[in-house]
């Protein structure tokens, strides 16, 4: 097959996916300085925060980077609003090219369940799957959750102003569990269905690429690839494959990633026992 | 000529400068750990390395007017001459009657209290904080861990333009989990356990569902050509 044939439909654009890079990065970052000061009593957590230059500087850098993540949440949130289909709102907001959450959500959800245990067919799912919907909205409220928290313990002086300080234990607390909550869904859930399960072995290129293979596509989400044949808007979402050296720097970058998120996960799970919690 | 009376003279002189010499020179540190004794071993420390007690930082806004939400409402006055409360022959001691206290270190008693960020991670000490001997109770009124100061006296060697506000932080923090904290701290204990209800919830949610996931997509019966979703087993 030539690489000009259009086998792949357009699934994320150019921003969207700089948006997804940037957050990997430093999601992975926040991860790795985080966890190196939360197990400094550690050897695990020694080497990880001499990779920072130490347990202060891992602070520095864990600040900073959450700044700049805060910085790209509001920007990705005003790109959020240019995104909207204002002609059409509010009825937009709850079309099949939403993310937003709708009934038929709740629907897929159950009928999806239905499907892994055999009772029924599998679900047809349209544009984006409630899965998908939820790992975006997850990190709306992982972000607002870390990212005030993080901010009243990075400023302790200015927040002590606006809440009396014993406040910073418990935003010290609800910052931990959040973001082992959160590294915990990424490196386990995330990365097994977009790297293990089947249908994306070894890695579901549609991030990186943003596009996604069209066969696969019409098998997991025939309502979308139908939607868009009615309408006759299929071949213009249609692209061709990338070049097998960008694919090769795109492999090389997620696995990158999971092996990162695999180390900090594997290395927490077994330093557990050995801090002070 | 030299009489006896000039070598009394002169004797007893170098007997005086020795002793005067002897009170100028700093004690001997005995040892480097930290125990309670203020006589033969941390004033000792203190002496020859002039560390713990000998500096202190004033809040960088210096406020007539403190209140610490949630600790002590309403206004309270300090004022410079506040610095009196540092002679420590006013305070009480809390240790008063333990026996053999001389020689015992503090976490022989106050294990939990070894057990926070500021000890295993920034590695203070004690003494860093609760100074010398005798180490008064916190609500003791010439104590420098009392609220009213706390902030300016023990925060502020460290964290700079510590407020009455920011002192009210719990450095020997509760188990977060215990029923215990539901009394001592109720807003860590609820929060706590709401964070645990919502991750726990999360992962009983997903966890079984991507593995079920995981499987059954093991039993598809890929055919790239058919355009129905293929798995009618």
């Amino acid at each position: 097959m030539s690489p000009t044939t259009k086998t792949r439909i357009k699934r994320f654009t150019p921003l969207q996916r700089i948006f997804h890079l940037l957050l990997m990065l430093s999601f992975l970052t926040q991860g790795a300085t985080g966890l190196a000061r939360m197990y400094i009593e550690t050897a695990w957590g020694r080497g990880l925060s001499r990779f920072f230059g130490g347990y202060e500087s891992a602070l520095t850098i864990h600040i900073y980077v959450g700044i700049f993540m805060i910085c790209g949440f509001v920007i990705h949130f005003i790109y959020m609003l240019f995104k909207i289909e204002w002609k059409r709102f509010p009825g937009s907001l709850y079309g099949p090219d939403s993310i937003l959450f709708r009934p038929k959500d709740l629907k897929d959800f159950f009928h999806h369940i239905a499907w892994f245990l055999g009772i029924t067919k599998a679900p047809e799912f349209d544009r984006w799957g409630y899965w998908e919907k939820f790992d975006y909205f997850a990190v709306f409220w992982g972000m607002i959750i870390l990212g005030v928290t993080g901010l009243l313990m990075a400023y302790p002086l200015a927040s002590s102003r606006i809440m009396p300080g014993w406040g910073l234990n418990v935003a010290f607390w609800i910052h931990r569990i959040e973001a082992i909550l959160a590294m915990a869904h990424l490196f386990v859930i995330h990365f097994f269905i977009a790297h293990l399960r089947r249908h994306n072995f070894p890695m579901d290129q549609a991030m990186f690429q943003g596009s996604a293979d069209l066969e696969a596509a019409r098998h997991e989400r025939p309502a979308w690839i139908a939607r868009l044949e009615q309408s006759g808007d299929l071949e213009e979402a249609l692209v061709a494959e990338a070049m097998p050296a960008q694919r090769v720097i795109y492999y090389v970058f997620g696995f990158a990633a999971v092996a990162v998120g695999l180390f900090l996960l594997i290395g927490a799970l077994i330093n557990v026992p050995y801090i002070s919690w | 000529m030299v009489s006896a009376n000039h070598i009394r003279v002169a004797s007893r002189c170098l007997a005086l400068a020795i002793l005067g010499g002897l009170l100028l020179l700093p004690e001997t540190a005995a040892a480097q750990e930290e125990v309670a004794s203020p006589i033969r071993r941390y004033k000792d420390r203190e002496a020859s390395t002039g560390y713990y007690e000998e500096y202190e930082v004033r809040p960088r806004r210096e406020r007539p007017f403190v209140s610490i939400p949630g600790v002590r409402e309403g206004i309270f006055p300090y004022s410079p001459n506040a610095a009196q409360v540092r002679i420590r022959t006013r305070l009480a001691d809390s240790h008063q009657g333990i026996k053999f206290y001389n020689g015992r270190r503090c976490e022989e008693c106050h294990i939990q209290e070894t057990k926070d960020i500021h000890t295993v991670r920034a590695n203070l000490t004690c003494r860093q904080c609760h100074g010398g001997e005798p180490i008064a109770s916190n609500d003791h009124y010439y104590s420098p861990m009392n609220p009213i100061r706390r902030h300016a006296y023990v925060c502020a060697k460290c964290h700079e333009g510590a407020s009455a506000s920011y002192a009210s932080y719990v450095v020997h923090a509760p188990n977060p989990s215990l029923a215990g904290t539901l009394q001592s701290f109720p807003v860590l204990f609820y929060a706590f356990w709401i964070m645990i209800v919502v991750a726990v919830g999360t992962f009983a949610l997903f966890l079984p569902h991507t593995i079920l996931w995981g499987i059954r997509e093991l039993f598809i019966k890929k055919e790239k050509t058919n355009r129905e979703p293929d798995d009618k087993d």
